[in-house]
């Protein structure tokens, strides 16, 4: 729900009562009243165009998104529009960062203002009535980012779903030939990981060792399913058993886990070689303050002497200057006695 | 992840598999599932290991459990089974199971296959434990991890050098100021001495 501008509707209100109860001597205060509520409503409003803006922006986000998740939901094998959903989610993204944005520029605002507002009861309601709607539109775009992750989670699980399905459908060697395609980027982020930790990061797409991840499901043995099936007295739920053959897959995946490794330890020889390099720019900085230091020290200790120096003449000189004086007072006295 | 059971089976070419060897840790079921839970593992154990031909590793999922086989057949026909849920990480089950046949084949002779009632093998109870969390137990993974953390540490000592640096080139304008400011001194004082020296 968008904010809403109802102003008009309570100074309607406000008209309505005024003339049913006809208080004459209240006139006056309620046009100051209303007067003041026309001055401010200039700052208001643009509090106010701006949630609005944002509350639209919201809406429209959430439309898009809706229409994102229901093209997630579709389940056909083949006619899968991924290059929609790919922009689509670009476009919600970007509109979500955008929204962001102005919700935190809103909230500056709204600081700027509680910085310059006067300390008035009414005042302080317009304060919280603004934090109030700030707290609301966050929430809102909170609740928006949910959903667009859940629907970005059920987009991947389809995805992998449909493949399978693919891979059903088409045999396995085919499915063994050709490696597991990374389209979107969506399904990029959720890779197995040859350890099977947490550590997405560092792989990097070694082809191979990738591919057979997922290129190794046979087809449903129906065969001996079905006959497994049959032994059993169980006449409860059918177990599905899936046999996937994982022969070449656990070598390789050592292999891509070692490799992994090693590209590990080349990487931490890179960053030391890096922090090597910084210390030894840092040193030739390091030079130069010391010279600087060593120059500041000789630069004071001879500035030192000189006034030392100074302050030594000055204390020998009083004789100098009495004696001056003394011949001064004598000029003095040779021109008065002459006069 | 976790793991829910290891089992050592006897698969040989013709009629039916025994198991062996088997622990298993059922401490996450409420106590009056465990007996059934038990039997449904040893059971699945069984039939898997049937069904995996020599020499091949399989991964078979079920409901929420995960079994891994790898059936190394040879002379003694042994197959290891290893029941996990699904977080568990492939590759370090098969590397356990390796380890465990090998050790198995080392400790028991093959004579005593034929009485299951004989054989104790106890480190599996111990390899069961150790491999709870794959990550300190699995060699690679461990060193992995011990790679990982190095390189945080390391980025961290990149961002202090990064510190210091900046720090360094505040001192060097302060320490260049200071020079001026000390030369511009020495001058002054100077100045002093040359200019009045009549008085």
């Amino acid at each position: 729900m968008p904010v809403q501008d109802r102003t008009n509707e309570f100074r309607a209100c406000v008209e309505s009562i005024r003339n049913r109860s006809s208080l004459p001597s209240r006139n006056a205060e309620a046009k100051q009243r209303l007067l003041n509520g026309n001055a401010k409503r200039g700052d208001k409003s643009e509090f106010s165009r701006m949630a609005a803006a944002i509350g639209k922006d919201i809406s429209s986000t959430t439309v898009k998104l809706g229409k994102l998740a229901q093209l997630a939901k579709r389940k056909t094998l083949f006619d899968d529009r991924p290059v929609e959903i790919s922009e689509l989610t670009h476009i919600i993204k970007q509109d979500i960062a955008n929204i962001n944005r102005q919700i935190a520029s809103l909230q500056s605002y709204v600081k700027q203002r509680q910085g310059q507002a006067a300390k008035s009861p009414a005042a302080k309601q317009v304060e919280e009535h603004n934090n109030n709607v700030v707290m609301l539109l966050q929430s809102k775009l909170a609740n928006t980012s949910m959903t667009f992750k859940d629907v970005l989670e059920i987009r991947t699980q389809n995805m992998k779903e449909s493949r399978d399905r693919q891979e059903q459908f088409t045999h396995a060697t085919a499915a063994a030939a050709n490696p597991a395609p990374s389209n979107s980027l969506l399904f990029g982020n959720r890779q197995p990981d040859p350890m099977g930790d947490g550590s997405l990061g560092r792989s990097s797409m070694k082809g191979k060792g990738r591919a057979h991840q997922n290129g190794d499901l046979l087809a449903l043995d129906l065969g001996s399913a079905e006959e497994g099936m049959g032994g059993q007295n169980d006449g409860g739920a059918f177990m599905q058993m899936q046999l996937v053959e994982q022969q070449d897959t656990y070598i390789q995946q050592r292999s891509t886990a070692i490799e992994t490794v090693e590209a590990t330890i080349a990487e931490l020889g890179q960053i030391f070689t890096q922090l090597a390099q910084m210390v030894a720019e840092q040193r030739e900085t390091v030079q130069r303050i010391d010279a600087d230091t060593v120059d500041i020290a000789s630069n004071v200790s001879g500035a030192q002497r000189e006034l030392l120096k100074y302050y030594a003449s000055i204390s020998s000189n009083r004789w100098l200057m009495l004696k001056i004086f003394g011949v001064l007072i004598v000029f003095f006295l040779i021109f008065i006695l002459v006069s | 992840m976790k793991i829910y059971s290891l089992a050592v089976v006897l698969v040989p070419h013709t009629g039916a598999s025994t198991i062996l060897a088997h622990a298993s840790d059922l401490s996450s079921f409420s106590f009056y599932q465990r007996g059934s839970v038990g039997e449904f593992m040893t059971f699945f154990s069984k039939t898997v290991a049937e069904r995996t031909p020599q020499g091949q590793r399989q991964s078979v999922q079920e409901n929420n459990y995960v079994a891994h086989v790898y059936n190394r057949g040879g002379a003694e026909q042994l197959a290891g089974v290893i029941i996990t849920d699904q977080e568990y990480p492939v590759r370090p089950a098969f590397s356990l199971l390796t380890k465990v046949l090998d050790d198995f084949t080392a400790k028991v002779p093959q004579s005593s296959f034929g009485n299951t009632s004989a054989i104790s093998f106890g480190e599996l109870n111990a390899y069961l434990q150790k491999y709870q969390d794959p990550r300190q137990a699995d060699a690679i993974m461990k060193v992995q991890q011990e790679l990982d953390e190095t390189k945080i540490i390391l980025h961290k000592t990149i961002e202090s050098v990064l510190q210091r640096g900046e720090k360094l080139d505040s001192l060097v304008d302060r320490s260049n100021a200071l020079s001026a400011q000390s030369k511009m001194f020495y001058k002054t004082a100077k100045k002093q001495n040359s200019c009045c020296v009549i008085m």
